[in-house]
């Protein structure tokens, strides 16, 4: 049991390059969720830890230890595959068993030299692991006779049943029914604070990485956008792509402009004006806000943005609106939605409506979708 | 009413058409091999046959043909059935070997060289087997081959070699990647994958590459004919050969159809029982569906 | 494993060498079994090796392409007449094939009783080894005790002498080719048609389409890659199939159903005591040889058939 770590590392198929540069850490017992959408390069990344692809540049450590010579097999990881790649030919307790019989220990009476597992042992390890995750009664089964789920813990116990360094997940809840997937979730998570081991775990689906990690690491185009807890993610992303990537609802994104006028710089939408501090040059700038930092109020409200609700979709303990802009000459164009939570039953599809933000949590970013970090809303004075 | 009731008649006119069809095409089928079966019960000397032997009375159904092919003939059946064995069982074991190696390297390798590996081998099978006798006549000569077991073993075990090396790589491009690196990440080196997971998961097409590679030994006349020339290693098929052309002196009809149901017998058995697969595996998935 | 295609050739080389281990046994056995007999024989078609005329089959001359040059000038009429059959043979053989086979599978493609049970009977001849059956029917097609002839009898049609004449000979050949490979045929074209997908002929029906214009619209072009590989490979198949021929009518009368193949087997095994033509014999070889490959690679190359061995 140790951590890991990626140092500079690239991976190119020749004219494509899969991994640009990545490095992070991964510290001992940690579950890091990488996070990206399809082709972004997360599931080479595991694939590099675990020997199955070998880097162009840079370096992989397991523990202290540079792996970059090492094949699959000497790096002592385990890996859950998104299609659980368990062996057809063997039953679910034979499966889990295959690594065992295969890696030979070292000799008790002499480190140096190495024996195969007995019977025995392994037998206790198979079944401990199938009791963990609650599969004993499928442990004659072969795979083609298993569900999903089954299969997913099988593939699990595989895992789990060595004494690897880390674990590697791909995307091994993405083949089960919605229904079990967020129970799925839950367990997995039960499971790494028992084994307290790494767990490095690939994902596109976003809830799923908050919902799991200790850290995110936000992966596009085969680089590295931000490596932070799901909080800070949240809070403070990096860029406007990771903070349209994590949250749900999506943050809404209000395209205006920075004007300075008689020394005191504002945010300006429309007939609306947010002041701010920081040094930027005036210019066409992007707010991000969370949908639940934005707040509707009557029209014509103080400080609010006019705006016209053209849909609503009822979520429950609250509901999600889709407003159109309406401010003469606001920017973005009308037709753009901006969605926000509400109470259905107090507005309805055609009402005018205004929207206020919250300006201790609006975010700004520039034209090429780069947090500003020197802009910052000011209070009212 | 007056034309759903027309609508029924095309219909029952045309599946009792299919079935005539169908009827005609089952006759022509059967209709040898209904032949060679009541010629291997039948008493009637081959001079005397005529079409009413086609048509089987009780009391002149025998199995003394039977009895010939298997005790009386010379050299003794099991001594012929050995021989064939060993050289068609042999083929089909190192038949299967080489299959699944080349299967392996050209399904889950990528290596410099692969395509133009494929087309060298593809061009170079066009050349007919039967033709390929010739040279190897010279050359297992020299070697002092001729009428020796490995003499006929080593060009048998070659004959399927290119198209069941196809076989075997088709049916590994459909296992799953992750599979083998499942194994790699278990603990195996690619050859362990190979020989514990790999292998394994082929055993049916290694099955077919096997009965293929067993089929042409085992029937082989063209190339036995000219290897072997003592009795001692004379096949089921040269001797099938030589007393269905009378080579050797009496020609018994009933003789030569028992001998030649039972050599055919556990083949058509597998034919049958495999058919689907057979057919699948002999389209080299060149075919859809 | 993973797609290296785009790698350097280093870096490929790096992680796939072991695959030319795994393919040493099959490269040596092709070298030796394959390779070097078809360059031997090749040399041997440019020898006087069995012609030569010294009665020693231990003194042979190179003579260049002198072989070649006789059989396209002195004996062009020989070879010409085996090209011919090679090629009636092969092409004829496929077209019945193909013929029957799909005629068959249109046929049993549809809701019929005991489908099943004609598919089953119907491919036993297929199960039967063709080295047997082959012999089987050579004897069926005798004149004086052959059964056809005697079927024929009860029905007051004299005795054919099958064997003896080019045509009847011929359709002898033809018909037991056809008894041997159209339930490979039947098989193929009826699992290819049942993998259509049935809404496509629905679609076709609320569009009006009669069952010759689906058969033709839909059934056809869903077939035509089938048709062409298998057809491709039974003329391959064919145009070297030595049993019939060899079992059958021996090339005769004459040379008149002689093909490549069996000419040259005769050439350099068939007569007994006689000096074998072995340089005649390794000619016919590689005119076959040339023939196939070229064949081969037009339809190869213009219907791109081998994307799965290649993939």
């Amino acid at each position: 049991m140790t951590g890991l770590r990626l140092e500079h590392v690239t991976k190119k198929f020749k004219e494509f390059t899969a991994v640009n540069d990545v490095s992070f850490e991964v510290k001992d017992g940690e579950f890091v969720v990488v996070l990206g959408a399809s082709g972004s390069g997360k599931s080479t990344i595991l694939r590099l830890i675990a020997g199955l692809e070998v880097q162009t540049s840079g370096h992989v450590y397991i523990g202290d230890m540079e792996v970059d010579d090492y094949e699959p097999r000497d790096r002592n990881i385990a890996m859950v595959f998104q299609s659980y790649a368990l062996y057809p030919h063997l039953t679910a307790y034979n499966n889990i068993a295959f690594a065992l019989r295969v890696r030979r220990v070292p000799r008790d009476d002499d480190p140096d030299r190495y024996r195969r597992r007995t019977r025995e042992e392994i037998d206790e390890r198979v079944r401990h692991a199938a009791e963990l995750l609650g599969i004993t009664d499928t442990l004659e089964k072969k795979p083609a006779a298993l569900s999903g789920g089954q299969r997913q813990r099988v593939a699990l116990a595989r895992a789990i049943v060595r004494d690897p360094e880390a674990f590697l997940l791909d995307e091994p809840l993405s083949n089960l029914d919605a229904k079990i997937r967020s129970s799925a979730r839950i367990e997995l998570k039960r499971l790494h604070d028992q084994l307290k081991q790494t767990f490095v775990f690939v994902t596109h689906d976003q809830s799923e990485a908050m919902t799991l990690a200790d850290r995110l690491v936000i992966v596009d185009h085969g680089r590295l956008l931000q490596y932070d807890t799901p909080e800070r993610v949240l809070r403070d992303p990096a860029s406007q792509f990771v903070a349209s990537f994590v949250g749900s609802p999506d943050m809404v994104f209000l395209e205006g402009a920075v004007e300075s006028r008689a020394g005191a710089a504002s945010f300006v939408l429309g007939p609306v004006r947010i002041p701010v501090r920081g040094e930027t040059a005036p210019g066409p700038v992007t707010l991000g806000i969370r949908p639940w930092d934005v707040s509707i109020g009557p029209e014509n409200a103080p400080g609010g943005i006019p705006a016209v609700v053209r849909g609503v979709e009822r979520l429950g303990s609250s509901d999600q609106l889709y407003l159109e802009l309406t401010a003469p000459g606001a920017a973005p164009a009308p037709g753009v939605s901006v969605r926000a939570m509400g109470r259905a039953y107090e507005n309805q599809v055609g009402d005018s409506v205004s929207v206020s933000i919250d300006p201790d949590h609006a975010l700004f970013f520039d034209k090429d979708g780069a947090r500003v970090h020197s802009l910052e809303t000011a209070p009212p004075a | 009413m007056r034309r759903r009731r027309g609508r029924r008649w095309v219909r029952l006119l045309r599946a009792a058409a299919s079935h005539a069809v169908l009827i005609l095409a089952v006759v022509f089928a059967l209709f040898p091999i209904y032949f060679i079966v009541i010629t291997s019960f039948s008493t009637i000397p081959i001079a005397s046959i005529t079409a009413q032997v086609l048509i089987p009375k009780v009391g002149q159904l025998t199995f003394a043909s039977y009895r010939a092919a298997l005790y009386t003939q010379s050299p003794a059946f099991t001594a012929l059935l050995e021989n064939s064995l060993i050289f068609a069982g042999s083929a089909a074991a190192i038949g299967m070997g080489l299959a699944a190696f080349t299967g392996f390297a050209l399904s889950k390798f990528n290596f410099p060289g692969r395509r133009a590996f494929v087309y060298f081998i593809l061009i170079i099978s066009l050349f007919p087997s039967f033709l390929l006798i010739i040279p190897y006549y010279f050359m297992f000569a020299k070697l002092d081959l001729i009428d020796t077991y490995p003499g006929l073993i080593i060009p048998y075990s070659a004959g399927a070699v290119v198209f069941s090396g196809i076989l075997v790589k088709n049916y590994m491009d459909s296992i799953p990647d992750d599979i083998e690196e499942a194994a790699l990440i278990d603990g195996l080196s690619r050859t362990g994958a190979f020989f514990r997971v790999l292998i394994p998961l082929c055993t049916p097409v290694l099955g077919l590459a096997a009965f293929l590679a067993f089929v042409g030994p085992y029937t082989d006349y063209a190339l036995a004919h000219v290897f072997i020339t003592s009795s001692a290693k004379e096949t089921l098929a040269l001797n099938l050969y030589a007393i269905a052309t009378g080579d050797t002196g009496e020609q018994n009809y009933g003789v030569v159809t028992a001998f030649a149901l039972v050599m055919s017998l556990p083949i058509v058995a597998f034919y049958i029982a495999f058919q689907r697969y057979i057919i699948g595996g002999l389209t080299l998935g060149g075919v859809r569906g | 494993m993973a797609d290296l295609r785009d790698q350097t050739l280093g870096f490929r080389l790096r992680r796939e060498w072991p695959a030319y281990i795994y393919l040493i046994p099959t490269t040596v056995v092709l070298l030796f079994l394959n390779a070097y007999p078809v360059a031997y024989t090749v040399y041997i078609s440019m020898t006087d090796f069995g012609t030569g005329g010294k009665g020693s089959l231990l003194y042979y001359h190179y003579i260049g392409l002198a072989n070649y040059v006789t059989a396209l000038t002195t004996n062009s009429s020989v070879t010409l007449t085996l090209l011919e059959n090679s090629l009636f043979w092969a092409a004829g053989s496929v077209a019945l094939f193909l013929a029957m086979g799909l005629g068959l599978a249109t046929v049993m493609n549809q809701e019929l009783r005991g489908r099943a049970v004609y598919r089953t009977l119907i491919l036993l001849p297929w199960a039967m080894p063709a080295f047997i059956t082959i012999l089987v029917w050579s004897n069926m097609w005798q004149y004086d005790y052959g059964i056809i002839n005697e079927l024929l009898a009860t029905v007051g049609i004299r005795p054919i002498d099958w064997l003896g004449h080019a045509d009847s000979a011929w359709a002898a050949l033809f018909i037991t080719n056809l008894w041997l490979s159209f339930p490979f045929y039947t098989v193929v074209f009826l699992a290819t048609m049942q993998a259509i997908p049935k809404d496509l002929y629905e679609a076709a029906s609320i569009d009006g389409a009669g069952s010759f214009s689906r058969f033709g619209r839909i059934t056809l072009p869903y077939l035509a890659p089938t048709i062409v590989f298998v057809g491709l490979m039974g003329f391959l198949f064919t145009f070297n199939n030595f049993y019939p021929i060899y079992l059958i009518t021996s090339g005769g009368p004459g040379i008149s159903t002689q093909i490549f193949i069996t000419e040259s087997y005769n050439q350099a095994f068939g007569s007994v005591g006689a000096s074998p033509h072995l340089s005649t014999a390794a000619l016919y070889s590689v005119l076959d040889f040339v023939i196939i490959v070229a064949i081969t690679v037009v339809v190869v190359w213009r219907t791109d058939l081998t994307r799965n061995w290649l993939k």
